[in-house]
């Protein structure tokens, strides 16, 4: 191989509160869930809003709507070292086509098939520049049939991804099941995912403002993060199972030492941590940090001064396979400023 | 606007923006060719204008949604669009449909002298002649980009892994494969037809010399590269993508191997977003993110014109008169400048 002079430049700095940037929904679940119900709601239901959906083998419902893109999924590999790197070629493609459009559109619906897994999704809005610039993700959510779900997430690794990945998780068929199944789905689903909204549906009857418009991937929403939860207890049958932990500190965090582990740590375990989010107190510094990560990208800013009269405590939240072998709690800890 | 202001802004205009004809479309301008003393140009409502010297563009409402990729064919442009139409239009308006694909978008498009080729999904059409039923080409995954060399004997097809490049013998197509990871999307021959090369997802320029499929990488962009031309007798690959155009020499044995390329236009903290060449000249149009245009030599040492200034859209397309008289530049809010490249027309 042979290769041309290197040319670098500066990075531009991309704007990622640009507020003309088209939200984009990502619609995820196993089949027979009732995805299909949600995106013919969202598609038919007078909301007074243009959006576009872009779907898989949907053309046989013969849904006549020039809004509705047919897509293949296909996962790329980023050629960028990242080893766990992959985004939606396809999606890349159709957001960039529909944002040539002549008609601002209010939002955008991505439905994965089943099986899919949604970080590939998910990344494509961190890696493409182009994407990122004109549009944002808005929120993951997830549609689970509550009279299965128990018995996917036992065979089927998708279907806790899709869990884990949620921000909104639809409970759907609800009325299918004993009250005492639903807590116990519901327990199930809090043991993967603490922090998604689960609202509990029949026919995907939810208001469509609680699944389009959330703005769940911004920054200042990792702000609602909840301290009151702790570590999960560690009852789960086998390693491979995703389980979240989480983490409070008063002591404030040292920036370097922060930095250095946890930049580490998604390099090295990025692949097995699914989602992160967390609110930092450092040392010496008047403003609170925040980041969300989605495997080993993350998306970091300072976020304003602390509240005043409120505690400074730093809060972190990992979902992730395996967690228990990562040394988080001490890795944290050691992040506390003398 | 008080009128001091008017005539700063008149006087800020360039020297073609005051003798050319600006329109306001208010769709964004996703490609623009040239059929004889006309520029069609493919918007983002669906339309197809074509623009002359003197009077108004004739409008043609070719597709529902997005123009999404036009190019020549004899006096007709072929456009395909996210309504799944493949579509042979002529500047009087006339519409010949192609090929209906339904919910599937035309994402390319592709010519050579009588063969039409056009992909959607992982598949390339081409329909030579006259023939009603097209002959088809899969691949594994969608196709991102389709290129002739100049005498139409072998297609590039863009994708997923590299670049197919097919050649007809006896009515048969054969595939050879050039292979780098990653996602390669507009590909283009070299003017020898030495050389292929594609813009990736990564931010960097692939290239295969053709004989013997070595490999040449540009690297060290700061954003995606979504335009490049040839430029002059060298030739150099002008590239989009940073904020200078980006010249990389393609003369003797090994083309740019090992050598730096030569930047000219430097945009500030603009980045360039489309480039075309000059015909004839060792010259090249490079368009930025705000809308400015500037005209260089590809020599270091000479300074740019401003042959447009910012309009607030980023430039999307550029065409030149086959005559090389009229310029035309498109951005992606749908303005529009028509005008002629010399004061003397």
């Amino acid at each position: 191989m042979y290769e041309g002079g290197i040319y670098r430049t500066n990075y531009k700095e991309i704007d990622m509160e640009n507020t003309s940037q088209v939200p984009v929904t990502v619609l995820t679940g196993f089949l027979g869930a009732g995805k299909t119900t949600l995106l013919n709601r969202i598609l038919t239901e007078q909301h007074g809003r243009k959006y576009a959906v872009i779907v898989n083998e949907f053309g046989e419902q013969g849904i006549d709507n020039d809004l509705v893109v047919d897509a293949d999924e296909e996962v790329f590999e980023m050629n960028n070292g990242c080893i766990c790197c992959t985004v939606r070629g396809d999606l890349i493609r159709i957001l960039s086509g529909l944002m040539k459009r002549a008609d601002k559109l209010d939002a955008i619906i991505v439905e994965t098939t089943g099986l899919a897994d949604p970080a590939p999704v998910a990344q494509t809005f961190f890696v493409d520049q182009d994407v990122a610039d004109r549009t944002k993700l808005d929120a993951i959510v997830t549609v689970a049939d509550a009279v299965h779900l128990s018995s996917q997430l036992v065979d089927h690794h998708e279907a806790e991804e899709q869990i884990a990945f949620a921000d909104v998780i639809l409970l759907n068929k609800v009325e299918l099941v004993e009250d005492n199944d639903i807590v116990k789905v519901n327990d199930r689903i809090r043991k993967i995912n603490p922090f998604a909204k689960i609202i509990k549906t029949t026919r995907c009857d939810a208001p469509l403002d609680e699944i389009v418009g959330l703005n769940a991937f911004s920054l200042d929403r990792v702000l609602d993060i909840e301290p009151d939860f702790l570590e999960s207890d560690h009852d789960h049958e086998h390693d491979d199972d995703v389980t979240s932990l989480s983490f409070v500190s008063d002591t404030p965090l040292d920036m370097d030492k922060f930095q250095d582990w946890f930049g580490n740590l998604l390099r090295t375990k990025g692949q097995d941590i699914l989602r992160s989010k967390g609110i930092l107190n450092f040392k010496g510094e008047e403003e609170r940090y925040v980041f969300q990560g989605v495997h080993m990208l993350m998306d970091a800013s300072p976020m304003g001064p602390w509240p005043k009269g409120k505690n400074r405590s730093s809060r972190v939240v990992f979902i992730g396979r395996d967690l228990d072998n990562m040394n988080l709690k001490e890795g944290f800890e050691n992040c506390k400023s003398a | 606007m008080n009128a001091d202001l008017e005539k700063l802004q008149e006087t800020n205009k360039t020297e073609l923006e005051r003798r050319g004809s600006i329109f306001n479309i208010g769709a964004p301008a996703t490609e623009a060719v040239t059929i004889r003393d006309q520029i069609a140009v493919g918007f983002g409502d669906g339309t197809v204008r074509f623009f002359q010297s003197g009077s108004d563009p004739k409008t043609v409402k070719a597709h529902k949604g997005v123009v999404l990729c036009m190019t020549n064919y004899e006096d007709h442009v072929l456009t395909g669009g996210d309504d799944g139409r493949f579509l042979k239009i002529s500047s009087d308006g006339n519409i010949e449909e192609i090929f209906n694909f339904g919910s599937k978008w035309v994402d390319c498009v592709a010519s050579h002298k009588d063969t039409k080729v056009c992909s959607s999904g992982k598949t390339v059409y081409i329909w030579i002649k006259n023939k009603d039923k097209p002959q088809t080409l899969e691949h594994q995954s969608t196709v991102a980009g389709l290129a002739f060399d100049n005498k139409g004997k072998r297609l590039a097809v863009s994708r997923y892994g590299g670049v197919t490049v097919w050649k007809l013998n006896n009515n048969k197509w054969t595939a050879s494969n050039y292979t780098w990871k990653g996602s390669h999307g507009t590909v283009t021959f070299s003017p020898d037809t030495k050389y292929i090369v594609t813009a990736m997802q990564e931010n960097q320029i692939h290239g295969w010399r053709i004989n013997d499929k070595a490999d040449l990488a540009m690297r060290g962009y700061p954003s995606k590269i979504k335009s490049f031309t040839w430029v002059g007798d060298t030739p150099y690959l002008v590239t989009s993508g940073s904020s200078d155009a980006v010249c990389w020499p393609f003369d003797g044995k090994e083309g740019p191997m090992g050598r730096k390329p030569i930047v000219v236009a430097n945009g500030g903290k603009e980045l360039a977003t489309f480039v075309k060449a000059l015909n004839g000249e060792k010259a090249v149009f490079t368009g930025f993110t705000d809308g400015s245009v500037l005209l260089a030599e590809i020599d270091e040492s000479k300074k740019p014109i401003m042959i447009r200034s910012s309009t607030g859209a980023e430039v999307s397309t550029i065409a030149i008169s086959s005559d090389n008289s009229q310029i035309l530049i498109g951005d992606m809010k749908g303005s529009i400048l028509l005008s002629s490249l010399w004061a003397d027309n």
